[in-house]
């Protein structure tokens, strides 16, 4: 946005930007369930909101702005389908429920769970799976899931295209699964939920370089999974990881926007009452004694989360708990969050290493030269230290990360 | 919708005894008979060996024949059945239940004009 923008124009770009994010993921899952056509009802949402951004900054925004949104929705609809063939045999009962649709959809989550299993379709490819999820049920843009995939935008465009002609030649149907196949079906939608909630927390753009609604999104959907499978412990736990997360939020970032890292943050910031919340979760997953990734997870960040300060964090248990992690997950993320740990319980030597193994895989992951850095400067090579910080400047656009690391570089 | 389920050889038409295949066999008629029955499945048939198939390759308006089939011996098409399902998950479902010991299935829309 260039500065010569009216201060006005600006807050009603971020209303609408916020209306849309909490209700164009809802109408959409709505508009889909009705249509049977994915783009269709994309269009209809996004015509609505490019009218919502012609008329309110001169006319000022509505009083209730989703409200505003739907009615627009709805009328497009309406109007399109009177003019599709396709729609002729079942336009009035299509007409009436489309005019019968809900101002919020919290009413009917069920929208969105449909949504959800049918973007997780096992027919579709797993990363297209996600790919889909994100852009039809959270309303991301292909550029922020490229970034979240680390793929080129037009390969991401592309993965999307082709899932969504697929659904639609295939006839992948639009519903929940079955209790008996969903337990199944579960695995990739909630690693769909947890991109949505990494986003969240490393994004590429927005007023402070993180985007909270994101984080609720994510938690929303978890809840989402979690109160309709209450017998599965993963989506507990995944939801008790993402309230983890948002419990420690106002700690994040600095006065300045800057992102504090997780040993220099005020530990009164954070909120107890949701980390209360988030520890029964966990007890209540571990109660159903089956153990998964997500549980460890959970309860890696509950260690922090319980911990008084940085140094006196419970290092050997959370070794303990990365060991287990890389036992069902053995990525080279893992392994590099395993190489912190080890840096407190081996010293920067012993992490380094484990470090500068996995340079092939993550090379390009502005987190590990980052990492690597710090190890660096731990061992008193300042000099190699910054030239990883530069690496780790040129890999991320997010501004609460770039001003970190400028910070540091200046030091 | 109408779907083609593509139905591969596998390893148990070569491997086994007279006696085993025998019993597969029979479990796919039943099978067939069952679902042309109540009407999911609209046509099918079993192929020929892949040592009987012919291929003809057409290049600039001109045919030239090879002595093979069109695809490698380990996805040797063995049959095909054409589906009416409501949808793909019941299309899937019913390849799923296809009642051989290994073998793979291709599910595939078909034009519908």
């Amino acid at each position: 946005m260039s500065s010569a923008d009216p201060a006005g124009a600006r807050d009603t770009r971020s209303l609408i930007e916020r209306v849309f994010r909490e209700e164009a993921g809802r109408l959409t899952a709505s508009l889909v369930r009705l249509l049977g056509d994915f783009d269709l009802a994309e269009e209809m949402v996004s015509e609505a909101v490019v009218e919502a951004l012609r008329r309110w900054p001169s006319s000022g925004p509505p009083s209730r702005p989703g409200a505003w949104l739907l009615t627009c929705a709805r009328n497009r609809a309406l109007d399109r389908i009177r003019r599709d063939a396709r729609f002729r045999d079942r336009l009035p009962q299509l007409a009436a429920r489309i005019e019968a649709l809900p101002e919020t959809a919290e009413r009917e989550p069920d929208d969105r769970l449909r949504l959800i299993f049918t973007c997780c379709h096992p027919a579709l490819d797993p990363d297209a799976q996600v790919a889909l999820t994100l852009r039809a049920v959270v309303g991301l843009t292909t550029a922020e899931i490229a970034r979240a995939f680390m793929v080129p935008e037009a390969t991401l465009a592309k993965r999307i295209t082709r899932a969504k002609q697929k659904i639609a030649t295939a006839g992948i149907p639009y519903r929940a699964p079955e209790p008996e196949e969903r337990a199944a079906r579960l695995p990739q939608v909630m690693r769909v939920v947890y991109l949505v909630f990494n986003e969240g927390c490393f994004t590429t753009g927005g007023d402070l370089g993180v985007r909270r609604e994101l984080v609720d999104d994510a938690e929303w959907l978890a809840a989402l999974l979690a109160g309709s499978l209450p017998r599965e412990p993963e989506p507990l736990a995944l939801l008790a990881l993402i309230r983890l997360h948002a419990a420690r939020w106002a700690a994040r970032l600095d006065g300045g926007g800057r992102l504090v890292p997780l040993a220099d943050q005020d530990r009164t910031r954070w909120d107890t009452r949701r980390i209360r919340s988030a520890t029964a979760l966990i007890e209540r997953a571990a109660a159903l004694g089956r153990p998964g990734p997500y549980q460890i997870e959970a309860a890696i960040a509950a260690v922090h989360c319980e911990a008084p300060d940085w140094k006196d964090t419970d290092w050997p248990q959370l070794l303990r708990l990365y060991d287990m992690l890389l036992a069902v997950d053995p990525s080279p993320v893992v392994r590099l969050n395993r190489a912190v740990v080890i840096s407190h319980t081996d010293g920067p030597a012993a992490a380094l290493a484990q470090v500068e193994a996995l340079a092939d895989q993550l090379g390009r992951y502005h987190l590990f030269h980052a990492t690597r850095a710090a190890l660096l400067r731990d061992l008193g090579r300042d000099q190699e230290a910054a030239e990883a910080d530069r690496k780790a400047l040129g890999l991320t656009t997010n501004p609460a990360e770039r001003s970190l690391l400028t910070a540091r570089l200046a030091q | 919708m109408k779907y083609v389920l593509l139905l591969t050889r596998g390893a148990w038409q070569e491997e086994g005894s007279d006696q085993e295949r025998g019993e597969v066999y029979g479990r796919l008629v039943e099978w067939f008979a069952k679902h042309r029955a109540d009407g999911t499945i609209v046509d099918a048939q079993q192929l020929r060996e892949p040592g009987t198939a012919t291929t003809v390759v057409v290049e600039q308006g001109r045919s030239t024949m090879i002595d093979r089939p069109l695809l490698e011996a380990k996805e040797a098409i063995g049959g095909y059945a054409v589906v009416e399902a409501p949808d793909l998950d019941a299309a899937l479902e019913l390849a799923a239940s296809f009642p051989v010991p290994d073998g793979k299935v291709e599910v595939r829309p078909v034009v519908e004009r």
